[in-house]
């Protein structure tokens, strides 16, 4: 429980109302599906320690409000955040135009290099397909973002989603890209780096693969 | 096809609020969260339609039984009426079925065989098999199946003995469970019968002396201090609508005038989507029927362990005709999030119109129409109060929130939009409505300065993202008389200043304190 971690990063859960955010939270963190959810109001809150190539990862989650008046109070949020999911549902077109617009937000909020996955969650409901995976691909390329398709119920991709985010922005720590030292990265030296003082930049030769996109 | 849930025998019992609080604050009359309920499964024989009903209600957050009644009964009778009606060998708790030895169509059966395996009965990992007796011996029910039909090998010796081995087992553990069961409901009885003398000799001093001398008596000592032990709920309705007031006068009529705009509307934009998805009008259009698909999304998603708000439960057409005709009425607020837990709980107290009224009047005080408008430098003007008053009462976990940078706003939200009846059980909720109807605005924050108090020590312990987590989800325990002691003990009284002054004061000084102080990652 009391896991000792080498990196802290602040994440955050965007996306319209209905996507399915909190239940892609909650089925990360209890690798469960919650079948008689709530909608958040304001922000809720997840954290989970993870091992990502060997370095032990807290993501620290905010889980944000998804209906559009609530933007005001949520993007006070976005500061600090050196990760996000930005959640569309497959069933939903709206959902998936809206994607433009929290993007421009999360880009403009968060820190300058905040590593961004676009989930397409509900994949389970292949039947009710608004928005095609080709599609959501060339989207993602076209703004940099990677891309998963997802579904809280089966938990599909769910897991996924949230390491691929760290592991890129860990891959950009090892890079010399993203310095941890500075103040908004939304990246802290968890306690065990702490205690043994050593430098996480130690540029390590491999150049570990890319992921997702 | 998800057949219609049978509700409507509930709507006339369910239509009291304490029913429905009491089965909120115990749960085992609604067992929820996958656990197998206590009672057995339907039997097959069982006529589907009452075992259909049975399976909503006992089923409503457990996705199994609801699974088992409506994908198996629903469907499977339809099909194959006669050979389930028959099946012989199945035995369920309780009484082993007598055997009808009726000659039966080999295919029939082997279909009947086929689809109880493949859907019911999955044969798990032999580590797993003890978990699944424990806890899901409506899972399991397959198993005791004493013969195997005709054109599959017979079991085995060994197998049958293991079977009856396993199948006593299972019920000697549901025999432990339900004695245990009993116990536990007999203390709440006895408990819960004392309440009920209170609130019956307090209804009786509600009903025959207050309300008819209701202005008069509203603010005197003696009344204020019934009103904070908790309003009976045969009065709850009564009074919050007295205590909200109709300052907008709304009248039943006007009501139903905005409904049906509302309806109107409903139905040309379920006209227009089904057409396609031609560019609309200017962006009001576009949001406006957002809000009303989201009004939709919402009300499933209201109160959703109470399964009496969703769809096919006895009240969500009301939800819904209370949002929508909230939104015609108030199109300049519209449908924000937080709303439909508002109008569930005035539902459950009073009539349709009268919850209507008080919804909108509700809504309508300056505290709520800065939430609900999202106008942020007026909510950093409360939280700013707010946190005079938590300086003031808890210093010290004050600094411990100051020093993670963890503002009020992170769970205040929440509390206040929801008028804390989606964070608390809700039969509290309604007794921290209660004493808001008496005090105003200023209760919200001494509740949720009441909450920190209770849990002081703990909070205390924490780090950022753990009180951000609790507090964002509070324990489910939670109990009336230890909350209620904690917001009692708070001193609403800045250096002589009360809430009203103090808000007031942070309203002139308009221009400190409008940055909001977002946190960064704390560990």
């Amino acid at each position: 429980f009391f896991q000792s971690s080498d990196f802290l990063f602040k994440f955050l859960v965007i996306g319209n109302a209905g996507t399915g955010k909190s239940c892609l939270l909650h089925q990360f963190i209890e690798k469960k599906f919650k079948d008689d959810s709530n909608h958040t109001i304001g922000v809720e809150f997840g954290s989970k320690i993870i091992n990502v190539g060997g370095k032990y990862v807290k993501l620290q989650i905010w889980d944000t409000a998804g209906q559009e008046r609530f933007r005001s109070v949520t993007r006070s949020y976005y500061r600090g955040a050196a990760g996000a999911l930005l959640v569309y549902d497959i069933t939903s077109r709206e959902t998936y135009n809206a994607l433009t617009n929290w993007l421009t937000d999360a880009r403009m909020l968060a820190s300058q290099n905040i590593v961004i996955i676009l989930c397409g969650n509900k994949k389970d409901l292949d039947a009710d397909r608004e928005v095609t995976f080709l599609e959501a691909s060339r989207f993602a390329q076209e703004n940099e973002l990677m891309f998963l398709e997802t579904s809280a119920l089966t938990g599909e991709n769910v897991e996924e989603a949230f390491v691929q985010c760290a592991r890129k922005i860990l891959n950009k720590i090892e890079s010399g890209e993203l310095d941890p030292e500075r103040m908004g990265s939304g990246i802290q030296y968890g306690d065990a780096a702490l205690r043994q003082l050593r430098s996480p930049r130690r540029a390590q030769a491999q150049s570990a693969q890319e992921c997702g996109c | 096809p998800a057949a219609p849930l049978g509700f409507t025998d509930e709507k006339k019992n369910s239509r009291n609020t304490y029913e429905v609080s009491r089965r909120r604050s115990a749960p085992e009359h609604l067992p929820h969260g996958g656990t197998a309920p206590t009672e057995p499964a339907p039997p097959p024989q069982e006529p589907a339609e009452r075992a259909r009903h049975r399976g909503g209600i006992a089923g409503a957050g457990s996705s199994f039984a609801e699974f088992f009644t409506r994908n198996f009964f629903t469907k499977r009778t339809k099909e194959l009426k006669p050979a389930v009606q028959s099946a012989p060998g199945w035995k369920l708790f309780g009484k082993v079925p007598p055997r009808e030895n009726l000659p039966k169509d080999s295919k029939i059966i082997q279909q009947e065989y086929e689809a109880r395996t493949g859907r019911m009965y999955k044969p798990p990992p032999p580590s797993s098999r003890r978990k699944n007796i424990e806890f899901e011996p409506l899972s399991t029910t397959a198993l005791i199946l004493e013969d195997r039909p005709a054109n599959l090998p017979a079991k085995s010796v060994e197998e049958a003995l293991r079977h009856r081995q396993e199948y006593d087992e299972m019920v000697a553990e549901a025999k432990k469970r339900e004695i245990k069961e009993a116990h536990k409901r007999k203390k709440i009885m006895r408990e819960r019968f004392k309440q009920e003398e209170n609130i019956a000799s307090a209804m009786v001093i509600w009903v025959n002396e207050i309300l008819p001398n209701w202005e008069g008596m509203r603010a005197t000592r003696r009344v204020r201090e019934l009103w904070w032990q908790g309003l009976p709920p045969s009065v709850r309705g009564k009074v919050w609508s007295l205590a909200v007031g109709n300052e907008l006068n709304i009248t039943p009529e006007l009501y139903e005038i905005f409904l049906s705009r509302a309806k109107e509307r409903w139905k040309s934009f379920s006209e227009t989507s089904s057409e396609n998805d031609i560019e609309d009008a200017g962006a009001s259009v576009a949001d406006r029927e957002a809000s009303l698909e989201l009004i939709k999304l919402d009300i499933s998603r209201t109160f959703p362990s109470l399964y009496i708000f969703q769809k096919g439960g006895p009240y969500h057409d009301l939800l819904h005709s209370v949002l929508g005709a909230y939104t015609c009425y108030r199109p300049d607020v519209g449908y924000v999030q937080g709303m439909s837990f508002i109008a569930a709980v005035l539902i459950l107290n009073l009539e349709e119109a009268d919850a209507f009224i008080a919804f909108a009047n509700l809504l309508n005080k300056p505290c709520q129409l800065a939430f609900f408008r999202v106008d942020h430098s007026m909510m950093l003007k409360y939280f700013a109060a707010f946190e005079v008053f938590f300086e003031e009462n808890l210093p010290k976990l004050f600094l411990h929130f100051k020093s993670y940078s963890l503002t009020p706003d992170i769970y205040l939200i929440d509390w206040i939009f929801t008028l804390y009846s989606k964070s608390l059980p809700l039969d509290l909720a309604c007794r921290v409505w209660d004493v808001f109807c008496r005090d105003g605005e200023e209760f919200l924050f001494r509740t949720g300065l009441g909450i920190l108090r209770l849990y002081e020590d703990i909070l205390l312990q924490m780090d950022f993202i753990h009180i951000a987590q609790f507090l964002t989800k509070l324990p489910e325990d939670i109990t009336s008389e230890k909350l209620f002691s904690c917001i009692a003990a708070i001193q609403m009284q800045n250096s002589n200043k009360k809430w009203a002054q103090v808000f007031a004061s942070l309203m002139k000084d308009n221009k400190e304190g409008d940055k909001n102080h977002s946190p960064a990652p704390k560990s």
